[in-house]
């Protein structure tokens, strides 16, 4: 789902940066020194963990192919907050180093990734009612990170529907239903891998999750 | 902290392994740009490691492994500098 450059306008461009700033930094105030310092390595390698899984795609149908986006996964351990800022990391990295997503669309891929991502943190949260039901958590996790996945898509086809060479074949009308379909799809395998991870980590390291965000019922 | 190590080492192996089986295909967004016969631009700026490759290693599994292992340890340091930013500068307080 990176946008590479010359998908969007220089406005959608400039629109989506000035919008993925200011999450940033109500994020960046949201988590500044609210985490006690155990909480680097967890975030360092959840982190690298996530760039790792990104580069391994899965096919899906009719030869187009879906990888591990991780904002929820990286949600439920970071919480939402400082998900947003691990994942900025990432598509950073990504973008500097690998050329996988623009330097233009930044922000936009910022935004369709890290902040649904992270914010898709409250999805769970709704759904699974703080409650105590591992069943009723991975579940949530399961719908929660298929919906990122789809709001971020929904977000990329209103972006690129903008844009000139878009336009010219029908703009956002066919942009947004056919990013649709696919991630329709490809957010299935999203919500399988997230919720097998989540569950294989609170079965190998209970403690990891019961700590942190998800069921700690801390005001983040 | 010894934890953290392995965890880092179990997540290498696994992206060792499953890099031959990762697909090719196009993934949902290129699949869109295909459709409308939108043609990617080659970009302005290459990065360092174009489409997680090492130009000097020419095994297609080697420079992608490499490229992949770079990449772990840059986000995996740029991520420590962030915790250490992000977390209390003070002894923990009890919660």
């Amino acid at each position: 789902m990176h946008i590479p450059d010359g998908f969007l306008t220089p406005t959608t461009c400039v629109v989506m940066y000035l919008i993925s700033l200011a999450f940033l930094v109500w994020s960046w105030k949201k988590v500044r020194l609210n985490y006690p310092k155990s909480f680097i390595p967890i975030i360092a390698v959840s982190s690298a963990f996530i760039f790792a899984a990104q580069m391994i795609n899965f096919p899906i149908v009719l030869g187009t192919s879906g990888h591990l986006v991780g904002g929820t996964f990286l949600a439920i351990l970071l919480g939402p907050y400082a998900a947003i800022l691990s994942m900025t990391i990432v598509l950073s990295m990504q973008a500097i180093f690998f050329a996988d997503g623009g330097m233009f669309t930044f922000g936009a891929n910022i935004f369709n990734m890290a902040i649904i991502g992270g914010l898709s943190f409250y999805i769970v949260k709704i759904l699974s009612e703080n409650s105590m039901s591992r069943l009723k958590l991975f579940g949530s996790v399961f719908i929660a990170s298929w919906l990122s996945v789809i709001f971020g898509a929904v977000a990329c086809g209103i972006e690129i529907g903008f844009s000139p060479m878009f336009e010219s074949v029908g703009g956002v009308s066919v942009t947004v239903p056919s990013m649709l379909f696919w991630h329709l799809l490809i957010g299935l395998g999203e919500g399988a891998i997230t919720a097998t991870l989540v569950s294989q980590l609170d079965r190998v390291q209970p403690a990891i999750l019961s700590g942190l965000a998800i069921l700690r019922r801390q005001k983040l | 902290m010894k934890g953290y190590i392995k965890a880092s080492a179990a997540i290498l192996i696994g992206l060792a392994i499953l890099i031959p089986f990762a697909s090719t295909y196009p993934d949902g967004l290129e699949k869109v740009a295909e459709t409308f016969h939108i043609e990617e631009h080659s970009p302005l700026w290459q990065g360092l490691f174009p489409d997680y490759t090492l130009p000097i290693v020419e095994n297609s599994y080697f420079t992608t492994l490499i490229s992949g292992i770079i990449g772990f340890f840059l986000v995996l340091g740029m991520a420590w500098i962030l915790g250490i930013t992000i977390t209390r500068k003070t002894p923990e307080k009890p919660e």
